[in-house]
């Protein structure tokens, strides 16, 4: 019984919509996200937002047959709050009209059935978005004691998302995460005023770890206010620590893809050698980390063994893409966990080399393996001293340098990694003075 | 053709009213930005074909932003009714006021003045011949799978081609207690990205497309498909570049890569609050070669990042940046423009409605010289035709440059030889490098294919370019 002024939900309206066209295979993904932003200036809170979204977006399915081949064609539309019913069926109509002009070959969609709303729980989601929030501001200015180093400015996002995931095979599945994310920028302004960019973003209320990455890049700062030259030009033993740790690794992680090797962009294979033949270097290992608990297909996400002593033992994708190359799908992935190395840090820094420890930005290219960016801070051991640098470029490729990898004993975590805090790349071009 | 007004937009615009005027009784100063914005991504590769919605910039939905006498604060929304107004005002005067009184012990509140405004109401719409909507997605999909198929059967070497076509219709509304402001943009988008294999190793040329309009650009793309598969088979032929600093001719992209990332982060006066940017320090003085004027604005150049107003309800401009060589101003958003007692500029922009308001650039490039094309070459012993440029990284405080560009041609005794290097790595201080311009060519071209972030978020549509450039640039 519809009480007086009562409005159907958007989420119905779609339903019907959808039955309305006779459009029998669809995935809706039905999102509320709440957040609470801070943003600084130094020790002064220039301006607070706050945000109430709520997003619907549907993919319709359309199969077909070309030339005698069983197509499935698809299209994604967002559907908005304040649509009629008649706009709603109008938009799904018209993108399922769209979808049949995808000629892409069939696939089967993910099945699964109803599951109770899934929250994550941890120290994050037993506060109120405003309350985590005055935690984490607490935490990013502690350690901000300094009068010559300091924290230029801040942002502090706190969001929490509910994400419901419905298809026409039967899964509906939903789950509620609350994460903390942000940026910072540390000043040093003596002997030269030089600053550091740093990002952050956390699943649980990880004041620690963000004082803790406060703290380390005051001090790298500092150190970059008194880098005068850039190195001289010629091949080096590049030392590549924090998040450019992280870049390197996903290399492999974007090759195990479905979506590159289905169109052969990558040759992986199950069972491949991913550093090549002879290598002489440590073996990769490598663990895929479910961060979600669904795709967002909806289909059930699980850590899962990516490399094991240089071999592909997982491919991982949507559906689509892993109907093609005949593999259970398992949901794409964007986190892995890599175990600690052999050498401690210390070990690595006994011969010459240089570390490079911030980059202006750096760029690992997945398809061409080729890495590089331009050197904001580094450190030169000429074998007697050590010099902090900057500026240069280092220019190099993965397909040359991974049969000799060396990892750290000392471990790391950053946004989708878990692992060595450094690695060692040998006989790497620099372009210095 | 004249975009058209949101049908949505003026649904909606009684209500807003309605929160606008009940908001004034309790704040002195208030707006709401409203946007409604229909945005498509289409591709056809090898990996298969899509047509999906662009998840940055497709959305319906408001921020209002408020001024409590003290300081600012904004709350971004998309669901509107007569009946949901109440809590959408219990939300702004309780909550995210809310959100002041929980700072620790040692940080305060910034203090700001109200933002000036002065009384305006207009309604513009930008101009296309084809309507991407009119076209339809089976056309755009046909000419898309064209533009791959040929590109794939131009040898046998290619792996794969991959085009694009993307295209934003945005319709925004400004509301405040003295404007009523609306515009409705077109722009259209499109990329055309060939692969060829070298062993394990993937090289590719990427080459971008934009306009102020609709899909009569895809024709454009057309006729330089072969060109691009040209160009990824020469890269199967690169080699490293020996490190140095060279006497180098930038083309356009290259420039507008340059203008953008080099300097153009640079003079966002935002950096300037922070004492972020050291272009703050050389307002007045030489920063560049006399050859050298910059233009940055919304009005400046009828590209993908031309609008009316920006998001905090400024009128477009055409600002001069460099003028003869030496910096002139920079560009604001309307806090920063207070803050700094400075006219703004027109660039406060936004992501979309659900995020905050940034100084960012718009149209931004060099304007032409009096150089031929030709000419510049040939005033080349020994260096390189630089182009193709794929990514860069702003570093406003230090001047440093991070510029990536995926070809350079060697010249030699005034002649392109034939032999390429790839990639490259441009760096050195900025000053150094616009300094060192000597020749500019007579033509200017700029692009929008890309979008331009603040650091690593943020992503909002900009072009960039300028004529071909001269300069003496460190290679890696």
């Amino acid at each position: 019984m519809k009480k007086k002024g009562w409005v159907k939900p958007l989420f119905d309206k779609i339903l019907s919509a959808l039955a309305e066209n006779k459009i029998s295979e669809y995935l809706i993904n039905d999102t509320l996200k709440e957040s609470v932003e801070l943003f600084f200036i130094k020790k002064s809170l220039d301006m607070r937002r706050q945000k109430d979204v709520h997003h619907y977006s549907v993919t319709v399915y359309h199969d077909f047959s070309k030339d005698n081949i069983k197509m499935r064609g698809s299209s994604t539309i967002s559907l908005f709050s304040g649509m009629t019913e008649a706009e709603i069926s109008n938009s799904i109509k018209n993108a399922y009209y769209a979808a049949s002009f995808v000629c892409n070959p069939y696939y089967d969609l993910p099945s699964g059935q109803k599951e109770a709303l899934l929250k994550i729980k941890n120290a994050l989601t037993d506060l109120s978005l405003s309350e985590s929030a005055k935690k984490m501001t607490t935490a990013l200015f502690e350690m901000d004691t300094e009068k010559d180093t300091f924290l230029n400015s801040a942002e502090i996002f706190l969001e929490k998302v509910t994400n419901r995931i419905v298809n026409s095979r039967g899964i509906d599945v939903s789950y509620e995460k609350t994460t903390v994310k942000g940026e910072f920028v540390a000043q040093c302004v003596t002997p030269q005023d030089v600053e550091t960019y740093q990002s952050f973003s956390y699943d649980n209320l990880d004041t620690e770890a963000l004082k803790t990455k406060v703290k380390q890049t005051l001090a790298m700062t500092k150190a970059r206010a008194n880098a005068n030259t850039a190195p001289a030009a010629g091949e080096y033993t590049v030392l590549l620590s924090g998040q450019y740790v992280r870049e390197l690794f996903h290399y492999y992680l974007n090759r195990s893809s479905a979506g590159m090797i289905y169109p052969k962009y990558s040759n992986y294979q199950i069972g491949s050698n991913v550093q090549g033949e002879d290598v002489q270097g440590e073996a990769l290992n490598i663990t895929l980390i479910a961060n979600e608990p669904y795709s967002s297909e909806g289909i059930p996400m699980k850590d899962l063994p990516l490399v094991a002593e240089s071999k592909l033992e997982t491919i991982h994708g949507n559906s689509r893409f892993c109907h093609y190359l005949g593999i259970t799908p398992t949901g794409q992935y964007q986190s892995i966990k890599v175990p600690s190395g052999s050498l401690s840090f210390d070990d690595m820094k006994k011969e010459k080399y240089l570390h490079v420890v911030n980059f202006s930005d750096f760029q690992m290219d997945d398809f061409s393996g080729h890495f590089g960016g331009e050197i904001r801070l580094a450190f030169l051991y000429d074998g007697k001293t050590v010099t902090p640098v900057t500026g240069g470029s280092i220019n190099g490729s993965i397909l040359d340098v991974q049969r000799n990898f060396s990892f750290s004993k000392e471990l790391q975590v950053e946004e989708h990694f878990e692992g060595p805090f450094a690695v060692k790349l040998e006989h790497i071009r620099v372009a210095g003075i | 053709m004249k975009v058209n007004s949101s049908d949505y937009l003026k649904q909606v615009k009684p209500l807003l009213k309605t929160l606008l005027n009940d908001l004034l009784k309790e704040y002195s100063y208030v707006s709401i930005l409203a946007s409604d914005s229909k945005a498509m991504v289409y591709s056809v590769s090898k990996q298969g074909t899509s047509i999906n919605e662009d998840t940055i910039l497709n959305g319906r939905g408001f921020v209002v932003k408020v001024y409590d006498n003290k300081s600012y604060g904004e709350y971004s929304f998309n669901e509107i009714t007569k009946d949901s107004i109440p809590s959408i005002i219990r939300k702004i005067k309780e909550e995210l006021a809310f959100l002041k009184t929980l700072l620790p012990d040692g940080i305060t509140e910034g203090v700001y003045a109200r933002l000036p405004e002065e009384e305006a109401s207009f309604s513009e719409s930008t101009d296309y011949i084809e309507n991407p909507d009119t076209l339809g997605s089976e056309l755009i999909v046909a000419h898309l799978t064209t533009l791959s198929e040929k590109a794939r059967a131009f040898d046998n070497r290619i792996l794969d081609c991959s085009a694009a076509c993307r295209y934003q219709q945005l319709h925004k509304l400004f509301l405040s207690e003295k404007k009523d402001l609306e515009q409705n943009i077109l722009w259209t988008t499109g990329s055309i990205m060939v692969m060829a294999s070298r062993g394990e190793e993937i090289k590719y040329y990427f080459n971008g497309y934009s306009n102020l309009g609709g899909t009569e650009i895809l024709k454009e793309m057309e006729q330089d498909v072969e060109n691009v598969a040209k160009y990824t088979l020469e890269l199967l032929d690169s080699e490293p570049i020996t490190p140095g600093e060279y006497d180098c001719i930038c083309t356009p992209e290259v420039t507008g890569m340059i203008v953008h990332e080099a300097f153009g982060h640079g003079v966002e006066m935002d950096m300037f609050v922070k004492k972020r940017a050291l272009a703050e320090q050389y307002i007045g003085k030489q920063v560049a070669s006399p050859l050298v004027t910059m233009h940055d604005g919304a009005s400046a150049a009828g590209e993908t990042a031309t609008y009316f107003f920006d998001d905090e309800g400024v009128p477009a401009q055409d600002t001069v940046i460099i003028e003869k060589g030496i910096l002139k101003r920079g560009i604001s958003d309307s806090q920063t423009a207070m803050y700094l007692k400075t006219p703004p500029t027109g660039n406060g922009r936004r992501q979309n409605y659900e995020r905050k308001a940034y100084t960012r650039m718009t149209n931004t490039f060099f304007e032409a010289g009096t150089d031929t094309y030709a000419d510049m070459i040939a005033s080349i012993k020994y260096g390189f035709l630089l182009e193709n440029a794929s990514s860069g990284m702003e570093d406003p405080k230090n001047w440093g440059i991070q510029l990536m560009v995926n070809v350079a041609r060697e010249i030699k005794d005034g002649k392109l030889t034939g032999k390429i290097f790839s990639p490259i790595v441009l760096t050195g201080y900025v000053p150094d490098l616009l300094k060192s311009i000597s020749m500019i060519s007579d033509t200017v071209k700029l692009g929008g294919g890309g979008f331009c972030g603040k650091g690593y978020k943020e992503w909002v549509k900009v072009s960039d370019g300028g004529p071909y450039i001269k300069a003496k640039i460190r290679l890696g």
